[in-house]
């Protein structure tokens, strides 16, 4: 039984991943500068690396630090790719205790938002190469997750963004086969396609001379090209909204006569679907873009769990029967092991409720047009935009803006734009009446 | 049975421990089969080999009676990892103009910084050690490149292919006189358990 114990015990040491929890539960509150500040007091065991690494890395990057966010998030990309081989070790700890003992490694999903979350720490510091390079990883990842008709890792925020860095280094052909990949992922899942998407496909097809397929997308969305005249700039406006749920645990026990004692099983889950996206919109003029959602990641990380929960499950039994005869061997020997080793059994008994917590719910986007002299507002945050020239002689302005405070991120960059909420009209924000 | 207990436990801390060892700057070391020292290495022998053996130089030198000026431009990393392109641009530079064949000028990046000690000399420095404005070397020829990687992945399994190309084209009448490639192919095989 001594291995057990200790194994226990090895469990219960690191509640990091609940302080963690506790925070990206706050964050909408708290905001990203106090939940980093908390964060950073945290000393994660090894198993949690990759969960703390993500969280502080996206939170470096809400808060301005860039170079910040992007040392964290490449550093906990390698290390997720270090721990893709399986490890004898955990998998003996993980089928004798719990879960929690495995080292975490993210999630389908998350494997390939962190080339998201990276290319845009590159981008907004003005390293499109850098950028490229992530979508490249991106594109690597996901078809390394495919198999069959799953789905699973393949995100359209991923195939739109990589869409975008290549209209930007003018790669036009490359830039058409990542949003027409991008329409089909949200198509498959049977999700709406976002305007921005609608407009880059139309735009592009119908410019690169692909004049078939540009008639069907036009009767598909019931709109035609919105080509950018000379004397046009294209805005695009990425904008993450909310934070992702947190795991729960969901606990079964019964009672067992034969040992006269407890069995247990815990399975992660989540709370029902209750998001309620909110919107930024652009404005220039008369005219008014809203945002559209191209990654509901409320919904991925479901699925991640769903496509995971059948393992999970057949684990969690096997670890209840390996209990189960623990249990039984101390109950033999005397009353008071018996107790002593269901206590210990029940009580080790945990579900990985680990994920990369911090994420947004949803990542949204907008493409619109305007006049190169024209100003533009993001009306919701109350953000002048200057005009287009001001920013830059190019085509494209790529706008950043999180739900979570009121910095806002240019391509190129420019210190031109930014204003920090103050705590009550961040409140205000999260209530949802921006 | 103590004595086992604690020689088991300070072995396992010594297993723990950083260890640092000196190794020849030349040795390949391989660890996660992205691109790394020796690749930046091997790419700038193989560039400076070639661009060293071709006619461009004598042909400019034949032509003008000097040596050529030659400027960096942008070399682009187009590949999948984030690799420093200046590692094998800066030690070709360093191996041409060694070779006494080749002058290099400031690049654009380090012209500003040069620029700006010369307006400070022009205030502050003695006249007979003054550097005067316009009198840069302008560069004949100018090298621009890029690298590409094609990835080919499946499941613990990748071929990573990269192909670095690099040319030199005359500032006079944009002529290529030069172009140069190396390509590297590697296979990597990840492990599929771990302690």
């Amino acid at each position: 039984m001594t291995p057990v114990v200790f194994c226990a015990l090895a469990s219960f040491q690191g509640c990091a991943h609940l302080q963690i929890d506790q925070l990206a539960t706050e964050l909408p509150r708290s905001g990203p500068e106090k939940t980093l500040a908390a964060l950073e007091a945290i000393h994660p065991p090894d198993r949690d690396m990759v969960q703390y690494l993500l969280d502080r890395g996206l939170l470096k990057i809400y808060n301005g630090d860039l170079a910040g966010g992007r040392q964290d998030l490449e550093a906990a990309k390698q290390l997720m790719a270090s721990l893709r081989a399986i490890s004898a070790t955990e998998t003996l700890a993980a089928a004798t205790v719990n879960e929690t003992l495995r080292k975490y490694n993210g999630t389908p999903s998350d494997q390939v938002l962190v080339h998201v979350m990276l290319a845009f720490g590159y981008l907004f510091a003005g390293d499109v190469d850098g950028a490229r390079v992530e979508m490249l990883q991106a594109n690597v990842m996901m078809q390394q997750l495919s198999e069959g008709d799953s789905t699973s890792g393949q995100l359209a925020s991923a195939r739109f963004l990589a869409g975008v860095v290549y209209e930007l280094n003018n790669e036009l052909d490359d830039a058409m086969i990542s949003y027409r990949r991008a329409y089909e992922i949200m198509r498959e899942r049977s999700e709406a396609i976002p305007s921005a998407l609608q407009v880059s496909l139309l735009n592009l097809s119908w410019t690169q001379g692909f004049h078939d397929e540009y008639e069907r997308y036009a009767t598909a969305f019931g709109r035609e090209r919105q080509l950018p005249t000379e004397n046009d700039g294209e805005w695009i406006l990425f904008y993450h909204d909310g934070v992702v749920s947190n795991k729960q645990e969901s606990r079964f026990t019964v009672f067992a006569p034969e040992i006269d004692g407890l069995i247990s099983i815990a399975m992660p889950k989540y709370p029902s679907y209750q998001y309620r996206p909110r919107h930024l919109s652009l404005r220039s003029g008369k005219q008014r873009q809203r945002t559209d959602i191209v990654e509901n990641i409320e919904k991925r990380a479901r699925e991640d769990l769903d496509e995971q929960n059948a393992a999970l499950l057949a684990a969690a039994t096997a670890r209840a029967i390996a209990k189960y005869q623990v249990q039984k061997g101390a109950a033999e020997q005397n009353d008071l092991s018996g107790i002593l080793a269901t206590i210990i059994t029940v009580a080790s008994e945990q579900a990985d409720v680990r994920s990369w917590n911090m994420l947004p719910s949803s990542i949204q986007i907008a493409r619109t047009t305007t006049p190169v002299h024209a100003g533009a507002e993001i009306v919701e945050k109350n953000i002048e935009l200057p005009a287009f020239r001001e920013v830059t002689d190019g085509s494209h302005i790529l706008l950043f803006a999180t739900s979570l405070n009121d910095r806002i991120y240019t391509f190129p960059p420019t210190g031109l734009i930014e204003k920090e909420l103050t705590p009550d009209a961040r409140v205000q924000t999260v209530a949802g009446e921006f | 049975m103590k004595i086992l207990i604690l020689l088991v436990a300070a072995l396992s801390i010594a297993a723990c421990g950083t260890s640092v060892e000196r190794v020849d700057e030349d040795s390949t070391i391989d660890l996660s089969g992205a691109w790394n020292d020796t690749d930046s290495r091997l790419v700038a022998e193989e560039m400076i080999l070639d661009v060293l053996s071709r006619p461009w130089i004598l042909e400019h030198s034949g032509r003008t009676g000097k040596r050529p000026a030659v400027i960096v431009g942008t070399v682009r990393n187009l590949s999948h990892e984030h690799i420093n392109t200046s590692t094998f641009v800066a030690e070709m530079e360093r191996e041409l103009v060694n070779s006494g064949r080749v002058d290099f000028v400031a690049s654009r990046d380090e012209r500003g910084e040069i620029r700006d000690e010369r307006i400070d000399q022009d205030l502050n420095a003695t006249e007979a050690t003054r550097n005067a404005a316009g009198q840069e070397l302008g560069a004949d020829f100018m090298l621009q490149g890029q690298i590409n990687t094609i990835v080919d992945a499946e499941g613990k399994e990748q071929v990573r292919y990269y192909q670095v190309d690099l040319t030199l084209i005359a500032m006079s009448d944009n002529r290529k006189v030069w172009i140069g490639q190396k390509k590297l192919k590697k296979f990597i095989k990840n492990p599929k358990i771990r302690f």
